[in-house]
Parts: C-alpha cells; sequence; structure tokens
C-alpha cells in the first residue's frame, strides 16, 4: 500500500466535495486520507464477506407507510429558510455543466 | 456516408401515480404553486428520516410484472452521492445493487416481426426538485422532490430509431393501461434517454457512446437517435471520434447538442441508505399488487378481432381507454361488436369530442347501449336516426324504445310494403334502371335515394337494398 494518495486522486475528491485546498493542505490530506482507507479496507478482511448478502444495521425489516396525505409546509416557511428566494422559488447561483440527478 | 451498425439502449424515469410521495406523506401533484407541495423530508432539513410509501411498493411490483420482470423478494436502497442544487441531502435515494425487478422484456412488432426489447432493470427511486434556470441565478421548485420514479433501463439491444420508438409506445400503453402513470411527457411524468453508437460490423467491439438526455416527445427521441446516428458517423468517415458524451435534443434545432463530455466516469459513490431498512416483499404483497393489472391492451387487440371488430377500430378503441373499457364490459354479451365498436368510435365519440365530455358522464349504461345497437342491427332505426336520438340517449335514462316513440321514428321493416314501394319507383324510372343493367352503379344509389325519399328516410335500408336488387336483378 502507497503512504500516500496521489496528488491526481486527493484533487478528484476535493472536487467531488467542492472543496479548495491549499497546497499544504493537500500534502497533509494525502497522507491523512491514504490512512482513513487502509482503515476502511480492513472491513474486506471479515470472513465470509459476500457482496451478495444483505447486511442492514439492524433485523427489523421496513415498515411500510399507508398513502395518505399528511400536513405541508407553507410556502412562505420554505422560503424563509433559504437565504435567497424570488417569490416562491428559492433562488441559488446557477450551476451549469455539473451532473443533475435522477 | 457508409453504413454503420446502430446500437441504442433506452432508460426511461417514469413518475408514480400515488396521492404523496415516496418517502414523506406530503401531496404529489403537479402544475400547483412553486413549493407548496413539501415537507421537511422533501427538503432535506436536518434530522428527517425518510418513511417508505406502501404504494411505491405495490406499483413498482404491478410495473415489474407487466414488463415480465423478475421480482427480487429482499432489497435495500441506496444513497446517490452529489452536489447539486436540485437535491438539498447532496444525494438521491435510488435503488442501486438491488433494482426491484431484473430480465424482463416488452414485445413489439417491427414490420411484421416480434422482437422483444430486453428490460436489464426497473429500479426505484425519488425525483429531483425542478430547476429552471435564469441568467446567472437558478429558480427551485420542490414540488417535485421526492415524487416516486422508477427507471426502466433497456439492455443497448434497440436497432434503430423506429424500434426505440415503438417500444417507448408500447411502454407507455402498459403503463398507462395499468394505472402505474399518467406517463404524460409533455408534463415530465415520463422522461426518456437514448444512449446511441455505432460500428462497421457486428463483430466489431461497442464503440464510444452517447448520451441524449431528458427528451421531451417519443417522436422527438426517434429524431434524436436519427441525428445522433448521423452524426457520428460523418465523424468516422472523417476519420475522427470523439470522448463519451451527454447531449440533448434542442427543439428549436431539431437537432442534438452537446451538454458535457464526460472525462472521468461518474463518482456518485454510492452506498446503502442506512435510514431505510430492508424491504422485504411477501407472496400476500405481491398477489395484492397483480390484482389491480386489468386486461393488456394486447390482449384487448386480440379479443375485439376475434369478436369481428375491425382492427383499425380495434387499435382506436385501445387508444382511448374510457371507451374500451366500456366496450370490455359487453364482451360477455351476444351482441353485433362491429356494430358497437362503429357506433362508440363514430358518433358516440364526435358527440363526446363535441361536448368536452368522458363518456362517464354520459347516461349511456351498457343496458342502453345493448339496445341500440340492437334496433341498429334490425334495422328498425337508421343511421339518421341515431344522429337524430344521440343527444337524447347520452343526456337522458330513457329507453330506445321511448325515444323512439317520442321522436316519431318508426321505420317499415315490413317486406311488402317496402316491395310495393321498390316496384313502383322502378315502373317510374325506366332510365335508371337501364343504366343499372349497363353497369353504371351510380343508378343503383340514385334509386335508393328514391326509396327514402318515397318512404320519407323510414324504410329499413338494408331490407330495401335487398329488395331493391332482387326486383332490378329479377
Amino acid at each position: 500500500m502507497e503512504e500516500k494518495l496521489t496528488r491526481e486522486e486527493l484533487l478528484h475528491v476535493a472536487n467531488l466535495a467542492r472543496i479548495k485546498l491549499t497546497e499544504e493542505e493537500i500534502e497533509k490530506y494525502r497522507v491523512q486520507l491514504r490512512k482513513l482507507l487502509d482503515d476502511v479496507e480492513k472491513i474486506n478482511e471479515v470472513k465470509g464477506y459476500d457482496d451478495d448478502i444483505l447486511i442492514a444495521c439492524w433485523d427489523n425489516n421496513t415498515e411500510l407507510r399507508p398513502d395518505t396525505e399528511g400536513e405541508m409546509l407553507d410556502p412562505k416557511q420554505v422560503i424563509e429558510n433559504a437565504p435567497h428566494h424570488a417569490g416562491n422559488y428559492i433562488e441559488v447561483p446557477v450551476v451549469i455543466g455539473e451532473s443533475e440527478g435522477a | 456516408m457508409s453504413n454503420y451498425i446502430p446500437t441504442i439502449g433506452v432508460e426511461v424515469h417514469v413518475e408514480l401515480k400515488t396521492k404523496t410521495k415516496i418517502f414523506s406523506n406530503a401531496r404529489n401533484g403537479y402544475g400547483q404553486m412553486a413549493n407548496s407541495l413539501t415537507n421537511v423530508v422533501d427538503l432535506g432539513y436536518p434530522g428527517t428520516l425518510p418513511t417508505l410509501n406502501e404504494e411505491v411498493i405495490n406499483l413498482a411490483i404491478r410495473a415489474a410484472t407487466v414488463l415480465n420482470c423478475k421480482i427480487r423478494r429482499e432489497m435495500f436502497f441506496d444513497r446517490k452521492n452529489y452536489f447539486y442544487p436540485d437535491n438539498p441531502k447532496n444525494y438521491q435515494i435510488t435503488q442501486s445493487r438491488t433494482p426491484i425487478g431484473y430480465d424482463g422484456y416488452v414485445e413489439i412488432e417491427v414490420n411484421g416481426e416480434k422482437k422483444k426489447i430486453e428490460i436489464e432493470e426497473m429500479h426505484i427511486e425519488e425525483d429531483t426538485c425542478k430547476s429552471a434556470h435564469r441568467g446567472t441565478r437558478t429558480l427551485l421548485d420542490f414540488n417535485r422532490a421526492g415524487v416516486p420514479l422508477i427507471e426502466i433501463v433497456t439492455k443497448p439491444c434497440i436497432a434503430s430509431s423506429t424500434e426505440a420508438k415503438l417500444y417507448l409506445e408500447k411502454l407507455k400503453e402498459l403503463l398507462f393501461y395499468c394505472d402505474i402513470s399518467d406517463c404524460k411527457m409533455e408534463e415530465g411524468s415520463m422522461r426518456a434517454d437514448a444512449n446511441v453508437s455505432i460500428r462497421k460490423n457486428e463483430s466489431d467491439p461497442f464503440n464510444t457512446k452517447a448520451e441524449i438526455k431528458n427528451i421531451g416527445s417519443i417522436s422527438n427521441v426517434g429524431l434524436s437517435i436519427e441525428k445522433e446516428i448521423e452524426r457520428q458517423a460523418k465523424l468516422y468517415d472523417a476519420g475522427e471520434t470523439f470522448k463519451p458524451q451527454t447531449r440533448r435534443f434542442d427543439d428549436k434545432l431539431q437537432d442534438t447538442v452537446l451538454m458535457r463530455v464526460k472525462e472521468t466516469g461518474n463518482d456518485y459513490r454510492y452506498f446503502p441508505e442506512p435510514d431505510i431498512p430492508f424491504v422485504v416483499l411477501t407472496d400476500e404483497m405481491i398477489e395484492e399488487a397483480k390484482k389491480g393489472i386489468p386486461m393488456l391492451p394486447d390482449e384487448r387487440r386480440k379479443v375485439y378481432v376475434e369478436k369481428g371488430v375491425l382492427e383499425t377500430n380495434a387499435n382506436k378503441l385501445v387508444q382511448n381507454r374510457p371507451l374500451s373499457d366500456f366496450f370490455n364490459t359487453l364482451l360477455e354479451e351476444d351482441t353485433d361488436f362491429k356494430i358497437a365498436s362503429n357506433m362508440l368510435l363514430g358518433d358516440i365519440s364526435a358527440y363526446l369530442n363535441r361536448e368536452e365530455k368522458e363518456l362517464s358522464e354520459t347516461t349511456l349504461t351498457k343496458e342502453r347501449f345493448l339496445e341500440l345497437v340492437k334496433a341498429y342491427a334490425e334495422g328498425t332505426i337508421t343511421s339518421k336516426n341515431l344522429k337524430d336520438m344521440l343527444d337524447t340517449i347520452l343526456e337522458s335514462d330513457k329507453s330506445i324504445a321511448e325515444i323512439m316513440k317520442e321522436q316519431g321514428i318508426e321505420n317499415i321493416t315490413d317486406d311488402s310494403e317496402i316491395r310495393g314501394v321498390i316496384q313502383e319507383i322502378i315502373k317510374n324510372n325506366p332510365e335508371s334502371v337501364s343504366d343499372f343493367k349497363n353497369g353504371h352503379d351510380r343508378a343503383l344509389k340514385f334509386l335508393m335515394g328514391q326509396v327514402m325519399k318515397e318512404t320519407k328516410g323510414k324504410a329499413n335500408p338494408r331490407l330495401a337494398n335487398e329488395i331493391l336488387l332482387e326486383e332490378l336483378k329479377g
């Protein structure tokens, strides 16, 4: 195992997290993140680990919710919690060319 | 341009017709005031937890069944991580490793030959909020955030734009008939992406693909695939290559345009959603979901044609679900299905269009409709009578016999009375008779017109026609 992440690997993760790093931080995190990843890798050493086995935090299965409507927020409350709004819309700086969900 | 073999895969997102959202009890609705259909879960407020809507599971099982998928009995959800303002949690809850349905197919007919479009998998996920870009700002409406979706992914087995369109039409029809979704592409409740690549020979490995996102109509899916094939072929012909990329269809240009080049693979860092325990489907849940499946469109077409309905009419009936559902209630009856289908698609549809009504908003019942079809089949009413009576038939509860009596419709079905009139007409129109004998068909129409005129339209047309021919030939 390498002692550090490559510079490219670290910058890729920083980009995904949308954080800007100084040169000093880059060097520091290359070591720290490598160590974190190595710790996580230890899970793979568990005997009998199989990708097909479902592992959950607890044994109970999901309780499904009936399809009946409950209380909703007033649009005023929704925009109150946003730094900017235009009418009833929440307003944010434009981000184009990034991945969009769904 | 040289010939290339296209390889196409289609991904479809369909919004499910539930009352509430997938993980919250806020209303699932469309066309409402911005940010009026949300609660703290949809907005991703800290400390909120998702609760899975049982109707989503129900509809997803139903969809998996009609798409001939295998149904997974135990599953979990995954977090798909990404930063974008359309999702304030910074992850979308989806199914990546355990999709509810897999290995299915939809059968289409291409140039008279049946082909199975194979479905790789079908999974459940939440929709994101709707964003609209205005200059340097983006406006967000969270009414759509958390609306339940199923995503249906085909294998790269589609060979042409025609096949892609046929597949989408079939898919739309199936999901619509099973009340799984409205499938309104114009409102975004059904959205399609197409993956397109081309190669010279079947034996060549697949070439670079381009993904065309969020295409707004089935015909545009076809068009964008054709344009994309053309674009790639020109590049290869010129000895050029291109990088994997995402494109969109531009309505104004009627062409695809580049959105972004995929420099690196998507890095969504999927991991199992810890806030939702496993979902385990029981036999009862699966059986219950299947009960919601009505007679499917292909089956309907087949049964209608077997009952004597013309193929074009069978298709038209299936395209109009309320009429088709009404027609299905007649299937066990002894009636003339051809006349019944003509009436529903002809005069009755014309009335519904004119009055902007649904069939269920009229007073027509199965019993009265059967009475009407019988009267027409026996010739006691003519097509003109039908037109005259129709408004009353559809707006009152009176029996057909009563309406006929009220409107003085009393058709001559007496053989000898009609024959008498016809003999008289033949005697008075020797020219037309000789025209007919010389093969002029128009003469027959003229003579029939005379019969109707003489009887004031009350002669049973079929009977009159038969007798007229008999008399002319005799």
